[in-house]
């Protein structure tokens, strides 16, 4: 009956409309599968993977067993855990700031019409295309206790040799200098792109009003700037977060431990120890605070682009 | 009812693909159950070896004469893209995928937490080990199961530069010597105007720094686990052993590699600045590319009877289906035969792993060329290799920041010893 009634009623034409955008559908799905597939399969599928593994124990090679929340409280009452997210703490308070304020001062330093601009431009961008294995290797040679070029310099000007990658106490803090080195010049090629978009109107109308250097700086560039600062602080965040790969080369997390980043952390309790399922709770830990920390600044820049 | 013929809706499609990705890893889960031979029972087997130089071209040329003399195998040695130093990691995540080789380079030191995986192809009774060195049979045993086959063997012996110690007026050491006269000579030898360094140690508490210890431990009456194999069992020697390098510290006789690897202790070794080093075999070919006039003794021990430690690596079997397995076995067998183990010897550093190799008049021709080769080998009687448990990379681990906490001053002696005989008690704790 129902079909007798739907022949009836259908107007033919919409009939055929509606076969042809389901012609229509079926194509257009044809031609994202590829890429429904892939981010289904390398991101969606992954990222739900590692979730469930945090709720196991799980060695990666026998079988798993269900613990439910058991990790994350291990993980809250691990000491190396406190001190690998203390350690990436420090390094992303030093990081971030340091090299978004340097990449301040050296974008505006290069914001001029001067002989060889663009040699100089390329100059400051050239450590951030150096890779950090690159990084890595590159600073052991030069700060080798013993037979680096670093402590013969400071011989040389009669200073004590340091220990720097053996000293627990130094080691992080050249991570942070050796990360300064190649990625500030990142925020300077993001500032220098910034400061085009400054208006030059406004900075004229500031002059004849009778602001100084300081005073455009202050209510007139900054300000302007404002969405490519959150936009640095954010990014420079997350990756100082995510650092690993410099730790990698360079101290494998030591001298005792010193140097062991979150990170680094999730690693060695994956690959070394083979708690998969502890480091897949450190993983999903991190990932959340990242979550957090870009939805805040996410809700901050709305504010001001709202004011 | 056609009228509710619908557009295929994105919910469709999400489903489709779930269902298409669930299936694809299932399927992934589910390969290898077949007998593993192709319609001309050939079977293919996936050699994972992380060799590279001589070791690699020394595999390689061993698999093209055994795929020519074995019709019905084929090995291919693609190397699994590691080296011998990553390989743990990469089978692991192979196990985790389902996609694993047929043989892979395991380090001994790996085999016991890899054989938790029922993949680990059990080998008893398939392998002649009766024709091992007592060290390798206990290096391939897993409680109690052989469980994998040996691959390369090595002992730690002391290897030391002539010119050095007759620069310093030194008599050179001789098998019997002491730690004691190991810290001594060390200090004689030592000459910061010219940055010469007594010996090393690599510092970054890793495997390579940890195992150099045992011996002293094993030759103080203690070990590595206790008997029960429920505790350390080196709380009582551990300090003694420790402060022996804390004297090299303080002597300011000993270089300590800052680096992960080791490589650049043993450069500077290469470079003629370091007096004397614990290595193995391996560094001899590159001692004799660098021109270097060394020689070679036993390990000092505290007793004065000879001990040392034998870190063997091994060729573990994954199981793929019961004809690769039977094809993977036979294939690591016939790599342990005198004639292909020789071979595998001169041309990539490794001692022989039987006796009946050692005997051939062809090895002892290599061992007289090699300066120092037959040291590391009578070695071999005396050696001993670290407990084949899954606990020991976790006990490595403890007991490499001891070392390396006292290698840098940072702790004495006995306070490094208690807080890592506190936490491999914690591990051992745990029923494993």
């Amino acid at each position: 009956m129902a079909s007798v009634v739907g022949t009836f009623t259908v107007d033919p034409r919409s009939r055929a409309a509606k076969r042809r955008a389901r012609g229509e559908g079926a194509t257009g799905w044809a031609f994202v599968s590829p890429s429904v597939v892939l981010i289904l399969g390398l991101g969606v599928v992954p990222v739900v993977w590692s979730l469930l593994l945090s709720f196991q124990v799980n060695d990666l090679v026998s079988p798993s067993q269900w613990v439910g929340l058991a990790n994350y409280q291990a993980l809250v009452k691990d000491p190396a855990f406190g001190s690998a997210v203390a350690h990436t703490l420090i390094y992303t308070a030093l990081y971030v700031p340091l090299s978004v304020v340097a990449g301040l001062a050296i974008a505006i330093a290069l914001d001029r019409k001067i002989a060889l601009i663009g040699l100089y431009r390329t100059l400051v961008f050239v450590p951030f295309v150096v890779s950090a294995a690159a990084q890595g290797v590159l600073f052991s040679f030069v700060l080798d206790p013993e037979f680096g070029v670093a402590n013969s310099l400071l011989l040389k000007v009669g200073l004590p040799a340091q220990g720097f990658f053996s000293d627990p106490g130094q080691a992080l803090y050249l991570l942070v200098a050796i990360s300064l080195w190649s990625g500030t010049g990142f925020c300077v090629i993001v500032y220098l792109a910034g400061l085009q978009g400054v208006s030059t109107d406004l900075v004229e109308a500031a002059r004849i009003d009778g602001a100084g250097r300081w005073g455009v700086l202050r209510h007139v560039t900054l300000p302007a700037l404002t969405p490519v600062t959150i936009f640095l602080l954010l990014f420079q965040t997350i990756n100082a977060l995510q650092v690993f790969d410099l730790v990698f080369v360079t101290t494998k997390g030591g001298p005792l431990g010193s140097t062991t980043v979150i990170v680094y952390f999730i690693w060695e309790k994956a690959f070394k120890t083979f708690t998969a399922g502890y480091s897949a709770a450190a993983a999903y830990t991190l990932a959340v605070a990242l979550l957090v920390i870009g939805v805040a600044l996410q809700l901050y820049r709305k504010r001001v682009a709202g004011r | 009812m056609s009228q509710h013929a619908r557009n295929l809706s994105r919910r469709d499609v999400l489903r489709a693909a779930a269902a298409v990705a669930a299936v694809g890893t299932v399927g992934a889960c589910g390969k290898n159950d077949d007998e593993g031979a192709d319609p001309n029972g050939v079977v293919t087997l996936d050699l994972w070896h992380g060799q590279v130089d001589l070791g690699k071209a020394a595999i390689d040329s061993l698999i093209a004469a055994f795929n020519q003399s074995h019709p019905k195998i084929k090995v291919v040695g693609g190397g699994g893209g590691v080296t011998a130093d990553s390989m743990l990691q990469k089978v692991t995540a192979g196990l985790a995928a389902g996609s694993y080789p047929d043989i892979a380079y395991i380090f001994g030191s790996d085999l016991a937490s890899l054989t938790k995986s029922p993949k680990v192809a059990d080998l008893t009774g398939q392998l002649k080990v009766d024709g091992y060195w007592p060290a390798v049979k206990d290096a391939v045993s897993v409680k109690g199961k052989v469980r994998a086959a040996p691959a390369l063997l090595d002992s730690l012996c002391v290897v030391y530069n002539k010119k050095l110690f007759a620069a310093a007026g030194v008599a050179p050491p001789a098998a019997g010597w002491t730690w004691d006269d190991f810290v001594a000579t060390s200090k004689q030898l030592t000459d910061p105007a010219k940055g010469v360094f007594g010996t090393g140690w690599p510092g970054v508490g890793d495997e390579d720094t940890v195992w150099r210890i045992w011996p002293m431990i094993w030759d103080l009456g203690g070990d590595v686990v206790s008997g029960d194999g429920k505790k350390a069992g080196f709380d009582a020697v551990g300090t003694k052993a420790l402060e022996t390098l804390d004297r090299l510290r303080t002597d300011k006789s000993l270089y300590v590699d800052p680096k992960p690897g080791s490589e650049q202790l043993y450069q500077v070794f290469l470079g003629g600045r370091m007096g004397m080093v614990a290595t193995g075999p391996w560094q001899l070919p590159e001692l004799k590319d660098a021109g270097l006039d060394y020689g070679v003794v036993p390990l000092p021990s505290y007793s004065g009877k000879p001990i040392t430690i034998s870190g063997p690596d091994t060729w573990t079997i994954f199981d793929n289906g019961k004809a690769k397995v039977k094809a993977a076995t036979e294939f690591v067998s016939w790599l342990a035969d005198p004639a292909q183990d020789l071979q595998w010897d001169i041309k990539g550093g490794s001692l022989p792993i039987t006796k009946a190799t050692a005997e051939m008049p062809e090895w002892k021709k290599h061992s007289a060329a090699t300066h120092g080769l037959d040291v590391f080998v009578t070695a071999l009687d005396t050696a001993k290799v670290r407990p084949t448990i899954s606990t020991y990379p976790q006990i490595s681990q403890h007991v490499g920041e001891a070392i390396a906490a006292v290698l840098l001053g940072k702790q004495s002696p006995a306070d490094a010893l208690k807080q890592a005989v506190d936490q491999c008690n914690q591990v051992l704790a745990v029923p494993s």
